[in-house]
């Protein structure tokens, strides 16, 4: 009984060093610019020799070469972010019908001698592009119902679900 | 509902009630889009009313307003609004089987105002099954007896 007790004393305390450890890593509330709310990190480069030709707007070998490796869509074009110093977006073409033909995609940003590239979260394009592709200004429902259809469509089928048993467990006449 | 009644105060008021609310429940439903609310929240008022008028007219009284056969059918309504709006866009969009992506039902002529008007006939799908469904479980839990009260009669 003893034991027992002290192991439930150790495990509690092991979870709560966990819990704290993650509560960490959570990000900032409401910080548009918290990695896991705008972009993950991928990997850096060194940015000599390869900073001028994103200026130049043309993507860099070394670049190209580093996200075949890690098995990601190849850029098509570099844009330089407007009021930003040192931050490019690349874009990646899309074939998709009805939608515009690139994709915001990586973010380069130069941190000190090196660049680092990273990939857009997807909320990203679900704030920036939500109302020019469905057409409704509430982002809430855009969400719900068109990004995320499949989900609400699960959800509704939960509550139906719920109707029904209740319905045989308490409405027992013979008839439903 | 022999001789059983509430106060007439409470009666008048719900009768004159229960019809804004009906009106304000399809209000959140229809104005999901601009603003907040949607199908879930708009279903659960239109629900809520019903239950008011259980409440003040008890169960018969309520039952009268939405029979039982009614509301199963309109249970599973909702649900078939939405798949099958799924399976109209997967129609439209021969070949490329696109599931419950709106803009390709040709509502109007314009893709993105089609995703648009989708995404409102699903809402009142949704609109629809959560009404019955809340309406439903509340009538089976107000039901007294069950088997053995049948014949006293439930109120």
């Amino acid at each position: 009984m003893k034991s027992s007790s002290t192991m439930a004393v150790i495990v509690t305390s092991l979870l709560a060093v966990v819990l704290i450890y993650v509560a960490e890593d959570i990000p900032g509330f409401g910080d548009p610019e918290a990695p896991a709310i705008k972009s993950v990190n991928l990997f850096s480069l060194p940015s000599d020799g390869v900073e001028p030709l994103l200026n130049q707007g043309s993507i860099p070998e070394p670049l190209v070469l580093r996200i075949h490796e890690r098995g990601l869509p190849a850029p098509s074009r570099v844009e330089k972010i407007s009021g930003a110093d040192g931050q490019w977006n690349l874009f990646v073409p899309k074939e998709e019908m009805h939608y515009p033909k690139e994709e915001k995609y990586y973010l380069v940003r130069k941190v000190g001698s090196d660049l680092v590239i990273s990939r857009y979260a997807f909320v990203v394009r679900w704030i920036e592009k939500g109302q020019e592709e469905t057409g409704v200004p509430n982002m809430v429902t855009y969400g719900l119902a068109d990004y995320r259809g499949y989900d609400t469509l699960g959800e509704t089928s939960v509550i139906f679900t719920a109707g029904v048993s209740v319905i045989l467990l308490l409405r027992r006449r013979g008839r439903l | 509902m022999k001789e059983k009644r509430t106060s007439i105060v409470i009666e008048v008021v719900s009768r004159v009630m229960i019809p804004f609310i009906q009106l304000f429940a399809l209000y959140v439903i229809i104005h999901g889009s601009g603003g907040p609310g949607g199908g879930f929240q708009g279903g659960v008022i239109f629900g809520a009313s019903f239950i008011l008028y259980v409440v003040v007219y008890h169960w018969e009284g309520g039952r009268k307003r939405l029979p039982e056969g009614a509301n199963t059918i309109f249970s599973s309504l909702g649900l078939y609004i939405y798949a099958g709006v799924g399976l109209l866009a997967i129609l439209f969009s021969v070949g490329a089987a696109q599931y419950l992506n709106y803009g390709f039902i040709p509502f109007t002529s314009h893709f993105v105002e089609n995703r648009a008007l989708g995404m409102e006939c699903v809402e009142i799908g949704i609109g629809i099954t959560v009404m019955a469904v809340a309406a439903s479980i509340f009538f089976d839990l107000a039901a007294e007896g069950g088997e053995k009260g049948d014949k006293e009669g439930r109120h």
